[in-house]
């Protein structure tokens, strides 16, 4: 249905005598923004430094709209955008001079682009500040500019919202999402932070000591586990427990004044209604996880590094 | 071929910019400025340059090589110096040369030993040009662009012999404006008598300084070119520059260390010092100028090779 932007054959890295990368296959398709998560030590930024070539591949390829970045390196990494781990710039040069620096290798970017981009990740501001002066934040706005200057098809960006202020994450992911369908562009945004990847992308690829363990629809993962932890401030809570238990055969317990059942989340309109009618007080009802991290912690098991 | 200048732009930008950079200038300036100075107390006391204003010279260097000899009868200090200045003073009376007075040009060809100074900042240029990249962690972005790695590694080490030409054309400029305006121009082409290989001769100063900076530019090309290797292989330049000088301040002594084996005149600093041509005095028995050319010509390559090997083959992995 979809096109295939960047494509990930049997990615294998050994160093030394130890197989970091075990094997790595997945596609990643235009207009898509693919989350790339797994504990520390996973082999993340391995794979991501072989996807822009500054690894080199033990065994395995990556293609890039077809081009391999083993034996067709300058046509695949032209149409590649990335920030590998923390957007570092030249502390002291500003923040035009970084970006006019990184412009100048690459054909085709022209002025007009380069102040665009600036407005993209809306630092017009401290563009003319030196980079050394630029808080994480900043820094991780003109990182992002470097990697969109040439119009890249695929976007790889590592840890994208990391030293963002909340405004800021949802800006970047506000036009993350516009990238992606606009401008059918291939996003792959590596995150160890779940409600992050869940808010901003279509797919997700679980990565454990160097193997995929799963590449999974966002909207499926949400949509397959009905039974979620549902968090209830009521009184009088043994009531409470009462109705649970006669109306809806639920178990529920408590804990600091809060009745915690697991249930569908259909379920809950239902469960307010009949203790509104059973005269008891509703002051909060929350769903205490999200979906995905009982999927992903369910997956990964113990954050443990093999 | 325009990606390419478009790279040496980025890397000279990127040196000039900074400014432990214009730091290097300035004190070059200022130690240029402190050398005028020096000389402008110097010249006034020596007899040459008091000929060089008198009419009467040949009676002032009569004068000075009479006294010279009666200081030699009544002790020995300073015998060498004075046979030598005799000999010198000799020189010009018997080929009738009235002695150049102090001019920009002398002032530029003693500068030459400010090559040394030259050669040390161009290699804390060459040690920091890769390494930096890796301290400042900017090699990531750098290295994900459609440009071989071969192609930045050329545009690192053109933007080091970059830097060393500039800066040799501004230890030369400076020198010359500085001279002229503390000690005037003698025309455009200045002799004086000096000592060469096979004993006083009447050559020209311009001559002089072109030989002179050009033997030392072989040092300093090599040195850089080894600084930048270590650079390649370590991606630390602190360590770079210590090792580079080090070797470079101790070379001699290496070499005479080791001469009494015959693999010694394969070393590369048995063969960096050309003026041992221009002297006629090799270091070891059986050198030639051609067989030093051939060995720098080899530590060169490999030099370049290894650089190339590991800055091209390399991963870049975390820090």
């Amino acid at each position: 249905m979809t096109e295939t932007a960047m494509e990930l054959i049997d990615v294998k890295k050994t160093i030394g005598s130890k197989e970091i990368i075990k094997g790595l296959s997945f596609e990643i398709h235009k207009g898509e923004v693919f989350g790339f998560i797994g504990p520390n030590g996973a082999g993340k930024t391995t794979t991501i430094r072989m996807m822009v070539g500054l690894m080199g591949l033990s065994d395995g390829d990556v293609r890039i709209l077809g081009n391999s970045i083993k034996s067709e390196y300058k046509d695949a990494i032209r149409e590649v955008g990335a920030i590998v781990e923390n957007p570092e710039m030249y502390p002291f040069m500003t923040g035009r001079q970084n970006l006019r620096h990184y412009a100048r290798m690459m054909p085709g970017v022209t002025q007009e682009r380069i102040e665009e981009v600036i407005k993209i990740v809306g630092l017009e501001k401290p563009i003319n500040e030196k980079a050394g002066k630029y808080s994480l934040g900043m820094r991780q706005r003109l990182g992002i500019a470097q990697a969109l200057l040439h119009k890249p098809s695929v976007l790889i960006l590592d840890e994208p919202t990391n030293g963002l202020d909340p405004a800021g994450i949802r800006e970047i992911r506000q036009y993350i999402r516009q990238l992606a369908e606009e401008e059918n562009v291939a996003v792959i945004i590596s995150s160890h932070l779940l409600s992050e990847i869940e808010q901003m992308c279509d797919r997700i690829g679980l990565i454990k000591n160097g193997e995929i363990i799963a590449t999974q629809d966002v909207n499926a993962a949400t949509e397959q586990t009905t039974a979620v932890e549902i968090q209830m401030d009521v009184t009088p809570t043994q009531q409470a427990i009462e109705v649970l238990k006669e109306d809806f055969d639920l178990n529920a317990t408590t804990a600091k004044e809060m009745v915690t059942i697991r249930a569908e989340r259909d379920m809950i309109p239902n469960i307010i209604q009949s203790f509104v009618s059973h005269d008891i007080k509703v002051y909060q009802v929350t769903m205490s996880k999200s979906s995905l991290e009982d999927k992903f912690f369910d997956l990964i098991g113990e954050n443990t590094i093999e | 071929m325009s990606n390419f200048f478009q790279l040496l732009i980025n890397e000279q930008f990127k040196l000039y910019i900074r400014k432990s950079t214009w730091i290097m200038y300035i004190l070059t300036a200022v130690l240029i400025l402190g050398l005028a100075l020096l000389a402008n107390f110097a010249a006034g006391n020596t007899v040459l340059y008091q000929a060089a204003e008198d009419d009467n010279w040949r009676q002032t260097l009569q004068d000075d090589n009479a006294e010279m000899q009666q200081e030699m009868e009544q002790g020995e200090m300073m015998q060498g110096v004075y046979t030598s200045q005799i000999e010198r003073n000799n020189y010009y009376l018997e080929n009738d040369i009235q002695p150049a007075s102090y001019d920009a040009w002398q002032f530029v060809m003693e500068n030459e030993m400010l090559l040394s100074l030259v050669s040390l900042f161009t290699i804390i240029v060459a040690a920091g040009i890769i390494a930096n990249e890796f301290k400042w962690g900017t090699i990531k972005l750098l290295l994900i662009r459609p440009i071989t790695r071969t192609k930045i590694l050329a545009s690192k080490y053109l933007s080091v012999l970059l830097f060393a030409l500039f800066t040799l054309l501004f230890v030369l400029l400076f020198s010359w404006i500085t001279g002229a305006l503390f000690f005037g121009v003698n025309g455009m082409d200045p002799h004086i008598v000096m000592n060469q290989s096979e004993g006083y001769a009447y050559v020209s100063v311009i001559g002089q300084i072109v030989e002179g900076y050009g033997l030392q530019l072989v040092t300093l090309v090599m040195m850089a070119t080894f600084a930048f290797m270590i650079s390649a292989i370590f991606r630390q330049s602190s360590l770079a520059i210590g090792i580079a000088i080090f070797l470079m301040l101790s070379g001699n002594a290496i070499v005479t260390f080791f001469a009494d084996y015959n693999w010694a005149k394969y070393i590369l600093f048995a063969n960096t010092n050309m003026g041992q041509y221009v002297n006629g005095s090799p270091m070891f028995e059986g050198m030639t100028l051609g067989f030093s050319i051939t060995v720098l010509a080899v530590y060169y390559v490999i030099f370049l090779a290894v650089s190339w090997l590991f800055f091209t083959k390399r991963d870049v992995a975390g820090h």
